[in-house]
């Protein structure tokens, strides 16, 4: 059988019904699109923001907590929902994954804090770091072992149905992530500067030995630092994972992008790590259309930004100019 | 010193006047056929399978009778699967045991090495699995029994532009050998039709995020008529979810890389719509249930894979150009190799393309919700596509 040259010719919907498109559309899309993926990186951003504050240590297994808490809340999640179909079910059955895989999330960051990192906290500043990595590998691997590679999809518990608002797209899914990064944001900022545990929280990170002496349980302290933060981890590994999917090596590169949020906005600063980590997300999105340069090349492009801002601010944008401990 | 010249000098005529004219002695009442491939070391599996299939098939056909009235001989090389042990295998082959054709070599990297100097001395060589696309580039001499890799991408270039009509085609694809592969197939294939590729847009090897990309294309005026995305399952994935979340109405055409039923797990329902190029589904033949049944006889049970069948046909094929040529000449011997026309093999119906390719089918499939439709197998002819099952 032959078929002539143009026959059946497919009729195709241009995209959004015709509507013209323009530059400005265009470029507010890209902001819109880096804005989520940066506010998944500013929601784990906080976690490594906060460890340095009060350790000055950088948390390397922090993406890998992501990760096991991206699997927690599709495993608890499918359990719970079973063959169900019900539109309610499925959004508490989310909302119950969310929870179940924060709280372990933040048990599974004191008990490493306690068998990894506390057991080193008067050693060479190089040990922590190395036993982070280690703790890194472990849960990455023990999750391949465990769960295999192939990567799972988590299905969206609500109908995530586009919304076209002026040529630009966003989903119910990304507004959410805008949602719940701003407001654990806020919520951290207020835990921080106005209660009792988040004024001993700034004591501990401006002195150790001084806030010990002054009554303060440091390492209560410490403890709760690692639950918030691998807390904050499970959400963002969640709220990622519809978009990234859930595979053991999930964390690396997500986590490895949040902590270069969290050192642009400014390390140990709650506000510098959320405007870091939109900032990565807005150059990631943006940055090689605007040069017209191959978008296999974004990150390339996105760190080069990163590069001249460190040189410029070395403390990242907020970063309060005060001599390094490390 | 100039004794030894002259000797080695000596040595080197004989050689020439030898094998000059490119007729290779038959001794005794024989055809020698050489086979190269992978005997030893770790790839082993795939040049024993190839030559216990191309071994049954000598054997098969002296039992018949042989070929022109003489036997068939196959003498086979250990290539180790490298360059350096193919060439010597070959230069035993042609130059001490004077075959009359070569099967092999099993691998891309030697099949372009040993190809070259098949083309210099004439002698014909059939690889049953070299799938790279320059293969058979380097003369006439060279054919194959195996798909090239640019089959997928001609046979989807002319399936786009003929069938579903479509002129302006964005590509979407990672920075890795497979996918930068097909879509610089499409570029080759599509343009020369008439088509257009619009947009190429790239993304790195364990990229998550696809929005630039395709806001990138969503932004093009006019859209284009596809998107063509010869990517692996996880990366399509998310590019059909994403695609749909940036309200992207544009279908989506693939490669082989979507035949992998892992697709429908990771990309849930947006998978509906997608057309893709893959293998063509292959019929249940007689021809390849006696040739299964006699090799697993022959070898201890083992079942022969797919370029062990290829080996087989080309051993056919072979002996039929040699009784068709009715000589050891290795120019009479290549030109009826040439010649084939629906060879009846345990693969099918075999034709050569000019080049010396394999001219096969390509299966076109489109997913209806998560399940993919068999739409037929294609092949190209004549520069026209042609549904040939």
């Amino acid at each position: 059988m032959t078929l002539p040259a143009d026959l059946c010719l497919n009729e195709f919907n241009p995209y959004n019904g015709g509507t013209p498109v323009n530059t400005f559309t265009v470029y507010m899309q890209y902001i819109i699109n880096g804005l989520t993926l940066g506010s998944i990186y500013a929601l784990i951003a906080l976690g490594y923001t906060m460890v340095y504050g009060i350790l000055k240590f950088i948390n390397f297994a922090h993406g890998d907590v992501l990760m096991v808490g991206a699997y927690i809340g599709l495993l608890t999640y499918q359990a719970l929902l079973g063959d169900s179909t019900s539109a309610s079910w499925m959004m508490l059955a989310f909302l119950i994954a969310l929870v179940v895989s924060a709280l372990l999330c933040a048990l599974l960051g004191m008990f490493i804090e306690r068998v990894a990192y506390k057991p080193l906290r008067n050693a060479n500043r190089l040990a922590p770091l190395l036993s982070a990595i280690g703790v890194s590998f472990i849960l990455s691997n023990g999750a391949a072992w465990v769960f295999g590679t192939q990567s799972r999809r988590f299905p969206y518990p609500f109908a995530n149905n586009p919304i076209s608002i002026l040529g630009v797209t966003i989903t119910p899914h990304q507004i959410l992530i805008v949602i719940v990064a701003v407001v654990m944001m806020v919520a951290l900022t207020f835990f921080v500067n106005r209660t009792r545990m988040g004024k001993a929280m700034r004591a501990t990170s401006l002195d150790q030995g001084t806030s010990e002496l002054m009554g303060i349980n440091v390492n209560r302290v410490i403890s709760l630092t690692f639950a918030i933060g691998s807390a904050l981890a499970a959400v963002g590994g969640i709220l990622a994972s519809f978009d990234f999917r859930v595979y053991p090596s999930m964390g690396t590169m997500t986590g490895l992008k949040a902590f270069v949020a969290a050192v642009i906005g400014g390390i140990g600063n709650i506000s510098g790590a959320m405007l870091g980590g939109v900032l990565l997300g807005i150059l990631e999105s943006v940055g090689a259309p605007l040069l017209h340069i191959p978008n296999a090349m974004k990150d390339t492009i996105a760190f080069a930004v990163l590069i001249i801002i460190l040189l410029v601010k070395p403390d990242g944008i907020l970063g309060k100019n005060e001599k390094e401990k490390v | 010193m100039a004794k030894k010249l002259l000797t080695a000098l000596a040595i080197l005529l004989c050689a020439v006047s030898l094998f000059a004219g490119g007729t290779s002695e038959t001794s005794g009442d024989t055809y020698k056929i050489g086979f190269i491939g992978p005997l030893t070391g770790d790839n082993a599996n795939y040049g024993i399978r190839c030559s216990n299939a191309a071994r049954l098939a000598v054997s098969e056909i002296n039992a018949a009778g042989g070929v022109d009235g003489k036997m068939l001989e196959l003498i086979a090389e250990d290539s180790q699967g490298t360059v350096e042990r193919a060439i010597a295998a070959y230069e035993k082959l042609a130059y001490s045991d004077n075959v009359v054709a070569i099967i092999g070599p099993v691998f891309t990297s030697p099949a372009l090495a040993v190809g070259q100097r098949c083309c210099e001395d004439g002698i014909v060589m059939i690889t049953p699995s070299a799938t790279h696309k320059d293969v058979t580039a380097a003369g006439d001499y060279i054919f194959r029994t195996v798909p090239s890799d640019s089959l997928q991408s001609e046979v989807a270039s002319h399936y786009f532009y003929e069938v579903l009509g479509y002129r302006n085609i964005a590509t979407l694809y990672a920075m890795n050998d497979y996918s930068q592969g097909l879509a610089q197939g499409l570029v080759d294939y599509f343009t020369p039709l008439g088509g257009t590729v619009v947009d190429e847009q790239t993304f790195m090897v364990g990229d998550r995020d696809f929005r630039t990309q395709l806001t990138e294309i969503r932004s093009l005026d006019p859209a284009p008529d596809a998107i063509y995305m010869p990517d692996y399952t996880v990366e399509m994935a998310q590019i059909l979810e994403q695609a749909s979340q940036l309200g992207i109405d544009i279908p989506f055409l693939s490669s082989d890389g979507f035949s992998d039923p892992e697709i429908y797990d990771l990309a849930g329902d947006y998978t509906n719509g997608v057309i893709y190029v893959g293998p063509a589904q292959a019929q249940a033949s007689q021809k390849y249930n006696d040739f299964a049944a006699a090799y697993s006889a022959a070898y201890d049970g083992d079942a022969p894979d797919s370029f062990s069948t290829n080996a087989y046909d080309a051993t056919y094929i072979l002996a039929e150009a040699i009784d068709r040529a009715g000589s050891a000449d290795r120019e009479a011997i290549r030109n009826e190799v040439a010649a084939t026309t629906d060879f009846e093999g345990a693969n099918g119906i075999i034709n050569f393309a000019e080049n010396g390719d394999l001219i096969a089918s390509q299966g076109v499939y489109e997913v209806v919700d998560q399940t993919p439709v068999y739409l037929g197998a294609y092949q190209v002819q004549d520069g026209h596509i042609v549904q040939v099952d």
